[in-house]
């Protein structure tokens, strides 16, 4: 016997399954009746919703003086909440351009769900800036379009690249989606029985037949579209970041923030994935599609990411000390050490700390516990950007100006009522729609590849693993 | 940076972190998020307090505005609508005139400035009279006679008194406010001899009548005491705060001893300034040497100086014997020596309200080093009264109270409150069957009176009077009475004369007594200039007769201070929400008075000092004086004696105005602290306690949150500000420097210096000045600049900003325009404090204007960052980014209730500045150097010159104006001979925060100091910044 | 489904088994000399294009051209904008500031080439189309699922109804049915 044990890589769909199965399996959960529990989860959902309605209308009644902000602190909550759904927002088109154009199969289990998570996040993000404007009847005036004052958006601002990166964002986020979803909702047409499901599955079905020529242009608008999607996804946190970076404060004004943003970005992305996939996968029975494998692999992601974010932290002391400037020096031990060291120390522990019990294999495959870890690493996220926004502007340059901002109940009710937006978004795609890529993961199925098959007999037999054997070395 | 401050530094970190946070996490999130959900009544509570502060009005404040004008049917001369028309006045404090300039647009008063050609002014003013404009138009003032609590007229109280008084042999006691005009006066006589049964009793609560019996005692004379700081190079100061606007002189007394600090030169001198006193007073933060003695052990001081003095110079024998804790102490000795040294070119002075004993010490001193006729006058003042008012105010009450009056007559003055507790005075009324008052406001006193009078406010009423050096002028109205209401001699007039005579009449006959001839033209300069004779007074020359050491006073227990507040004075500023909110000088306390103790006391009594930021609940104090209690919040001030706390008058009050009164209207759930208005100190001064009592002091449980401005007070070691001591300059000249304070150039300068160029190295070409255009740059001299906050009340006022009440100043939402911040140096226990001014920087590569997705802020061609208000969408990008954090924005629509509340909003209206825009809701504001100024100079001078470019000087920024330090320079910078330029050449000048390369146009001229050496400590040498 | 002759025909369809067989079929396909023929399957599979021998996409074109309007466009817009139409000094920098231009001129890049590669997909395969012959025959709801299927228009120039049907058993459909037009 070798010395060599061969492991193969474990299927990605477990079970035996055919094509018909799998189609089953998944548009079920749209063409069944409506279950009880799902309008039990919808209630609370909206409730929060109309939460989130009702802050936004009292804050535009009464004026941003409802939030907690103050002189030196222009930035609170509403930012920090921001910049925390975009990076939420950015695993599902990462997970589904970078690992699509890296051929990482695995990803067909979760990429729709994904998809789908990034859209709504982004969704959520975008109430932020919006809301936050102290005149919101005239946020018009960001857009490049022609108004009484004759006057244009001023190109130099960060804020304004903003606007043109995070809307970019969701359009194509959005159009990747829809395209990804064309040949699942056809096959929904097919499924469905009742008229009304029938015409509206057809209607966005846009009449697709599955025909291979079509299949051809798809394919390479799908690998177009990943390929476009990729640097988007990178170059939208990154300008993100740029509203801090190109700004002059100490803390803020520093060159690791784009990358530092973007791995931030994708850890609390796959944290998020994994906080409602473990809870879908149960609730709808997709263990077989969304395996363990899945959830291990990400937890690495995770862990890997985590770690870029800690080493960050820590270049940002280091540059702040080898810069020699007194104001960077002082804003880096304040935030350890000052009025928001709470809040620092939150952060270390929740981003830096927690995902490294993921060199333990049995912790990555244990659902309960990267569940938990899920939810730590984004709370930690969310402490990340609080540093980084409150603790730099609450202490910058003139000690005179220096002062304490804490937030009032409208801030958190604010942040509370958009996670009611998030959920009523995704309970409704959940139901309506296929939360699995029917089409890709029967691609990836060792049925789709006709080489799993006989020649002659046209029979399927599944593909045996070559185990390379070392030869024997003679004496 | 220095190793102290460096230390100090740490530590406070270490205490921000030792866990006091998550305490104040907790206590301070919930409370928070409570307030706001009940954010609706919150705000009617701090909006019903801008109801009274017309600074908050403005057209622009609904989102669209109804608003009828009327065109002039008959085009009145002179007057051309949007062009503004100057007048002359002057404002009577504590009976002292201060020449002024009316700004009036079409026909209604909207600014005060000084009035250049009046001693006491010299073209400037101090915050009480910037804010006399919003006391004209106070909606709360009163607005009509009242006649036992019911609305009455003019009319009706002329016809009452015509008959009331027609019996000649009532017995009437007249009280008055010090009244320096001599129609008034002239009145007062008349009344005197009309009514045989009459007394006549003047009263101030912080007069200067110690300082005349003082007088008296050394001189034999009821004379006042006149410096003059220019002749003086030594200014000792024994707790007299003569820089505070709380002094009838500071304005020219700041003058005089700012003039002597002005250094353009290596070669030129300084005066030194030693400070003695118990709290921290500006003209202490203002001095080179401060020492910190308990206002009970002044006299005792005194003495040991004039002790000390007496082997050094001669005419102080009677003191020689005197031994007591400060006798050969080494600041004494040394401040001996330098008296001694400078006999005839030095001052020394003592507040008002310490004993006649110890003036008279201090009289003594001053006349043995002849400094009289140099350095200080005496002047033979014709209105004083003939007795000691303190005495005759106290016999006069209990013989009121005895019932010898038929009537009671009060011109101004608010007895019921500021009067001695232990006088009963509310009481005592009651011994007379009538008593008539006359009053801005329907004050504590007016509600005791059976005839309140509305009192005409000096902008409407004509008038005269001498200033504090014996100036004579003429008030002269800018508008008909407001409303039903009457000024201090219609008033007299009509009880004493029992007929209407017009002020007018009065004041033209006073005047034509005085010129035999060619009156008419006279009269016509008098009112032209807003000055008649530069001095009245007669000076009288005199040495101090042999006086005798002052009884001492010392109090071993804790001793509490009473003093008249930088604000609200005695009370009668209180419902004028721009004094409210004025951050005090050296506390940055705004909307409160507070009990001001040393960290040595505070500990002693277990009260934490260590600061940390955000809202601070400060714990109450009970403070005690002889069985009368107060509840007091406490107050760490560095640098204040020890044993020894310091309250503030006039806050605490009932019934005055919206903005005056104790309301609790802003408390919120959780958190029924947040009231504002403070507390009535009043009840435990007594005419034994006046300045001064024992006091038994414990801490209650309860806390109470303050609202400051400024939450941390050490400048963690940075170089926003810089001095050094004269000395070093002299070795030094650019001491202040980049490169002499990091011992490196600014970061691309070498760079630079290779290229030939003199601004750091950039990826850009940057376009900073458009040719043929003036270049507007500002310099603050710091060494000037003492801290007294007028700027920013004259710039309140010109550029309609609103006042927001405590809760938002709480917040920390203050609007101010300019601000002046306050840093404590050196060692904990007595710190130097610094003051620094600070606009926006108008920087040439603003790092605001880049930010802005929409170009809301954007440069003009005269290189002034501009806001453009309706432009504004409120991201507030623009203040993060700004390093000086001199951005302000509207949380809320502040204007707008002010607009549709209160009975009469047009009269509010009237106070606006009109070529202003009032800011609405959610967007910026800040500093525009008073562009609204400068192009209305540029206009001209382009009509004029035919160049956009005006002379030097005719461009005064609202803060610059008013300065009474001149600390202030504007102008064009391409002007090579212009007052700034020359300034902005000086080695002494600097840019804050230079090596950030964002170009300030604004820079600062660093500090000097001129300690004595014999006193320089070695920690003076971290002076570098 | 029965043979009403009034309607006429649309083409001929068979299913097959497996992807393998399908791909086999669509190469007998192509032998036979048949081009208007399409292939339907419920996911791509591989090697099918070779066997139908499906020329190059022209997708890639379409989208080259977007990219270059997004490119252009955001670059003319900011030049119009701040150079041309309403001059500002902000913060004394250039006008045209073009550092501060990158971000937006890509994100533009990027949002024109996505609307031209997903409008350009839908273009090429002549979608949207509602109504389609194939939906009318029952057994075609399988595409979208488990079903291969190959279908030869009648339109094709070589298309005799029997032959086609012929070719489609030797190659081993398990089913054949004629589509009709509506």
């Amino acid at each position: 016997m070798s010395k060599y044990e061969y492991i193969p890589e474990p299927a990605l769909v477990k079970g035996n399954h055919d094509f018909a199965s799998i189609t089953k399996l998944v548009t079920d959960v749209n063409l069944r009746p409506t279950p009880r529990n799902w309008y039990l989860a919808m209630l609370p959902a909206n409730a929060l919703l109309g939460l989130l309605l009702v802050s936004i209308g009292y804050l535009i009644w009464e004026g941003t003086g409802v939030w907690g902000l103050n002189n030196p602190v222009g930035w609170g909550w509403a930012i920090i909440n921001f910049v925390w759904w975009v990076g939420i927002g950015h695993a599902g088109t990462l997970i589904s351009a970078i690992l699509f154009l890296f051929r990482q199969d695995w990803r067909t289990a979760i990429n729709r769900f994904a998809e789908a998570m990034t859209i709504f996040a982004v969704m959520c993000a975008g109430v932020f800036p919006a809301i936050h404007v102290g005149r919101i009847w005239v946020i018009y005036w960001v857009f490049p379009v022609p108004n009484q004052m004759a006057m244009w958006p001023n190109f130099n601002s960060p804020l304004l690249w903003d606007v043109f990166a995070v809307s970019t964002y969701f359009t194509v986020s959005l159009l990747f989606w829809y395209v990804g979803l064309v040949p699942d909702l056809a096959t929904l047409r097919d499924k469905a029985t009742d008229k009304i499901r029938k015409v509206a599955y057809g209607l966005f079905a846009l009449g697709w037949t599955g025909s291979s020529r079509a299949w051809w242009n798809y394919e390479k608008a799908y690998m177009i579209l990943a390929g476009l999607a990729t640097p988007l996804v990178l170059s939208v946190h990154t300008i993100v970041s740029f509203d801090f970076a190109v700004s002059m404060i100490p803390g803020w004004h520093t060159t690791i923030f784009p990358p530092y943003f973007v791995a931030g970005a994708i850890f609390s992305g796959f944290a998020m994935v994994l906080t409602l996939m473990i809870v879908a996968r149960k609730i709808y029975g997709m263990k077989d599609i969304m395996t363990d494998d899945h959830m291990e692999k990400m937890n690495i992601i995770i862990m890997v990411t985590g770690s870029m974010v800690g080493f960050a932290y820590m270049m940002e002391f280091f540059i702040a000390w080898y810069s020699g400037v007194e104001y960077e020096k002082a804003i880096f031990m304040l935030r350890a050490t000052g009025p928001y060291a709470w809040a620092y120390w939150i952060m270390m522990f929740c981003n830096v700390i927690s995902p490294q019990v993921f060199w333990f294999k049995k912790l990555r495959r244990s659902v309960g516990f990267t569940f938990f870890i899920s939810i730590v690493v984004n709370i930690g996220m969310w402490f990340e950007r609080f540093v980084i926004t409150v603790t730099s502007l609450s202490t910058d340059y003139l000690p005179s100006s220096w002062d304490y901002y804490s937030p009032t109940a409208w801030d958190v009710l604010t942040y509370v009522g958009t996670f009611g937006l998030f959920f009523t978004m995704f309970l409704l795609f959940l139901r309506f729609l296929p939360m699995i890529a029917i089409a890709e993961v029967k691609l990836v199925m060792p049925q789709g590849d006709p080489h799993n098959y006989d020649d002659e007999t046209q029979e399927y037999h599944p593909h045996v693993e070559e185990v390379p054997q070392p030869k024997a070395v003679k004496a | 940076m220095s190793e102290l401050t460096q230390k100090t530094y740490w530590k406070s970190l270490n205490e921000l972190a030792q866990n006091k946070e998550y305490e104040k996490f907790v206590e301070r999130e919930f409370p928070e998020n409570a307030t706001e959900l009940s954010d609706g009544f919150s705000r009617k509570g701090f909006l019903r307090v801008m109801g009274a502060s017309i600074a908050l009005a403005g057209f622009a404040a609904c989102r669209r505005p109804v608003q009828k004008i009327l065109p002039y049917s008959k085009q009145p001369e002179d007057i051309v609508p949007g062009i503004p028309l100057f007048y002359a006045s002057a404002m009577p404090f504590q009976g002292n005139l201060t020449g002024l300039v009316v700004e009036n647009h079409e026909g209604r008063p909207t600014k005060v400035e000084g009035n250049d050609l009046h001693p006491a002014s010299g073209g400037n003013t101090n915050a009480y009279h910037q804010a006399s404009i919003l006391e004209m138009y106070d909606p709360d003032r009163s607005k009509y006679p009242v006649r036992n609590g019911a609305k009455s007229s003019t009319a009706d109280f002329h016809s009452f008194v015509a008959d009331y008084f027609a019996d000649t042999n009532k017995r009437v006691a007249f009280i008055s406010e010090a009244n320096s005009s001599p129609t008034y006066n002239g009145l007062k006589e008349e009344a005197l001899n009309r009514f045989d049964n009459a007394e006549w009793v003047t009263y101030e609560p912080f007069g200067e009548d110690n300082s005349i019996e003082g007088n008296n005692i050394a001189f034999g004379r009821r004379v006042r005491t006149h410096y003059n700081f220019t002749n003086a190079d030594i200014i000792v100061s024994l707790d007299d705060d003569f820089l505070a606007p709380t002094h009838p002189n500071n304005v020219e007394y700041a003058k005089q001893v700012t003039s002597r600090r002005k250094v353009t030169s290596q070669q030129d001198t300084m005066n030194r300034i030693y400070s003695v006193e118990n709290g921290f007073t500006i003209t202490g933060s203002y001095a080179d040497h401060r020492m910190r003695v308990k206002a009970s052990e002044m006299a005792d001081f005194a003495n040991a100086l004039a002790a000390t003095l007496s082997s050094r110079i001669s005419g102080l024998n009677s003191f020689s014997s005197v031994n007591n804790k400060f006798t050969g102490s080494e600041f004494i000795t040394v401040l001996a020596d330098d008296l001694a040294s400078n006999s005839g070119r030095s001052a020394v002075s003592l507040g008002f309200d310490y004993a006649p004993e110890v003036h008279a010490v201090v009289a003594a001193i001053n006349s043995a080093l002849d400094n009289y006729g140099t350095a200080i006058n005496l002047l033979q003042v014709p209105h004083f009264d003939n007795q000691n008012n303190k005495t005759a105010f106290a016999n006069l009450v209990s013989s009121i109270s005895d019932g010898n009056f038929d009537a009671v007559v009060m011109i101004g003055a608010n007895p019921a409150l500021t009067a001695p507790a232990d006088l009963n005075f509310t009481q005592a009324l009651s011994g007379a069957d009538e008593v008539f008052h006359l009053s801005t406001y329907n004050d504590e006193t007016a509600k005791t009176a059976s005839w309140h009078v509305a009192r005409s406010h000096y902008l409407e009423a004509w008038g005269d009077g001498y200033s504090f050096g014996g100036a004579r002028a003429v008030i002269q109205p800018q508008i008909q009475p407001l409303h039903d209401s009457l000024s201090e001699i219609e008033f007299l007039g009509a009880i004493t004369n029992a007929g209407k005579v017009s002020g007018y009449d009065m004041v033209r006959e006073t005047f034509s007594s005085f010129y035999s001839r060619n009156f008419e033209n006279r009269w016509l300069d008098i009112l032209h200039d807003g000055i008649d004779v530069t001095n009245g007074f007669s000076t009288v020359n005199r040495s101090a007769r042999n006086v005798s050491p002052a009884p001492s006073t010392a109090i071993n227990e804790i001793e509490v201070v009473i003093k008249p507040d930088n604000s609200v004075y005695d009370g009668r500023f209180a419902n004028l929400g721009w004094l409210q909110e004025l951050p005090d000088p050296i506390t940055k306390i705004t909307w409160d008075n507070v009990a001001l103790l040393s960290p040595a006391t505070a500990e002693s009594l277990g009260i934490g000092t260590e600061d940390y930021l955000g809202k601070a609940k400060q714990p109450v104090l009970n403070i005690a004086v002889n069985g009368t209690p107060i509840k007091l919040a406490a107050w760490v001030q560095p640098g204040h004696a020890d044993d020894s706390i310091t309250v503030h008058t006039g806050y605490g009050r009932e019934g005055i105005g919206r903005v005056a009164d104790v309301s609790s209207e802003s408390s919120q759930l959780f958190d029924p602290e947040t009231t504002s208005g403070g507390v009535n100190v009043y009840p435990i001064r007594t005419s034994s306690s006046m300045l001064f009592a024992q006091a038994g002091v414990s801490v209650t449980g309860e806390k109470y949150s303050i609202a400051c401005v400024q939450d941390h007070h050490s400048l963690e070691g940075r170089d926003m500000y810089r001095q050094a001591t004269l000395a070093k300059y002299k070795e030094k000249a650019d001491y202040a420097s980049f490169e002499s304070i990091h011992k490196y150039a600014v970061p691309g300068m070498k760079e630079a210096a290779e290229l030939g160029e003199d601004q750091p190295i950039s990826l850009f070409n940057e376009q900073t000045a458009v040719e043929g255009e003036p270049q507007w740059g500002m310099a603050i001299d710091l060494n000037a600049c003492f801290g007294c906050g007028v700027c920013i009340i004259a710039c309140q006022s010109e550029n309609n900003i609103p006042v927001i009440g405590k809760r938002e100043v709480e917040r920390g939402r203050e609007l101010h325009w300019i601000r002046n911040d306050r840093y404590y140096m050196g060692d904990k226990e007595n710190p130097q404090a610094v003051h620094q001014p600070v606009p926006c920087m108008h920087c040439e590569l603003a790092p605001c204007e880049q930010v802005c997705p929409v170009a809301a802020t954007t440069h003009s061609d005269d290189g002034m960052n501009q806001m453009t208000y309706n432009r504004c969408i409120g991201t507030r990008y623009c203040a993060n980014n700004c390093p000086f954090k001199v951005r302000r924005f509207n949380f809320f629509n502040y204007p707008k209730e002010y607009l549709t509340s209160g009975e009469d909003p047009d009269i509010i209206q009237m106070a606006m500045n009109p070529e202003v825009t009032v800011r609405f809701r959610g967007v910026m504001e800040k500093c525009t150097y008073c562009v609204q100024r400068v192009n209305r100079e540029k206009i001209s001078a382009k009509i004029e010159t035919g160049s956009p470019k005006p002379a030097d000087g005719t461009v005064q920024t609202a803060c610059q104006q008013a300065c009474p330090a001149d600390a202030i320079y504007f102008g064009d910078l391409t002007d090579e001979n212009s007052e700034v330029t020359k300034m902005k050449r000086n080695e002494r000048n600097y840019l804050m925060l230079e090596e950030l390369n964002v170009r300030p146009r604004t820079s600062y001229i660093a500090k000097l100091t001129n300690p004595n050496p014999a006193l320089v400590k070695e920690t003076n040498e971290e002076y570098a910044h | 489904m029965s043979t009403t002759e009034s309607k006429n025909l649309y083409g001929i369809l068979a299913e097959f088994k497996n992807p393998k067989a399908l791909v086999d079929a669509s190469a007998k396909v192509v032998e036979a000399g048949y081009d208007k023929f399409d292939t339907y399957t419920p996911f791509p599979v591989h090697g099918i294009d070779k066997a139908m021998n499906l020329p190059k996409s022209k997708l890639g074109y379409i989208v080259f051209g977007h990219a270059l309007l997004g490119f252009s466009g955001a670059i003319a817009m900011m030049y119009f904008m701040s150079v041309i139409d309403y001059q500002i000094n902000i913060s004394g920098k250039p006008f045209f500031n073009a550092p501060a231009w990158v971000p937006i001129t890509f994100e533009l890049t990027v949002l024109l080439s996505a609307f031209g590669a997903v409008f350009g997909m839908f273009f090429l395969n002549g979608l949207p189309k509602l109504s389609n012959p194939l939906f009318e025959v029952e057994r075609f709801k399988k595409a979208t699922d488990d079903g291969f299927f190959v279908c030869i228009e009648a339109k094709d120039s070589k298309f005799q109804a029997d032959l086609v049907r012929q070719l489609f058993e030797e190659a081993g459909a398990t089913h054949i049915e004629e589509v009709y037009e509506q």
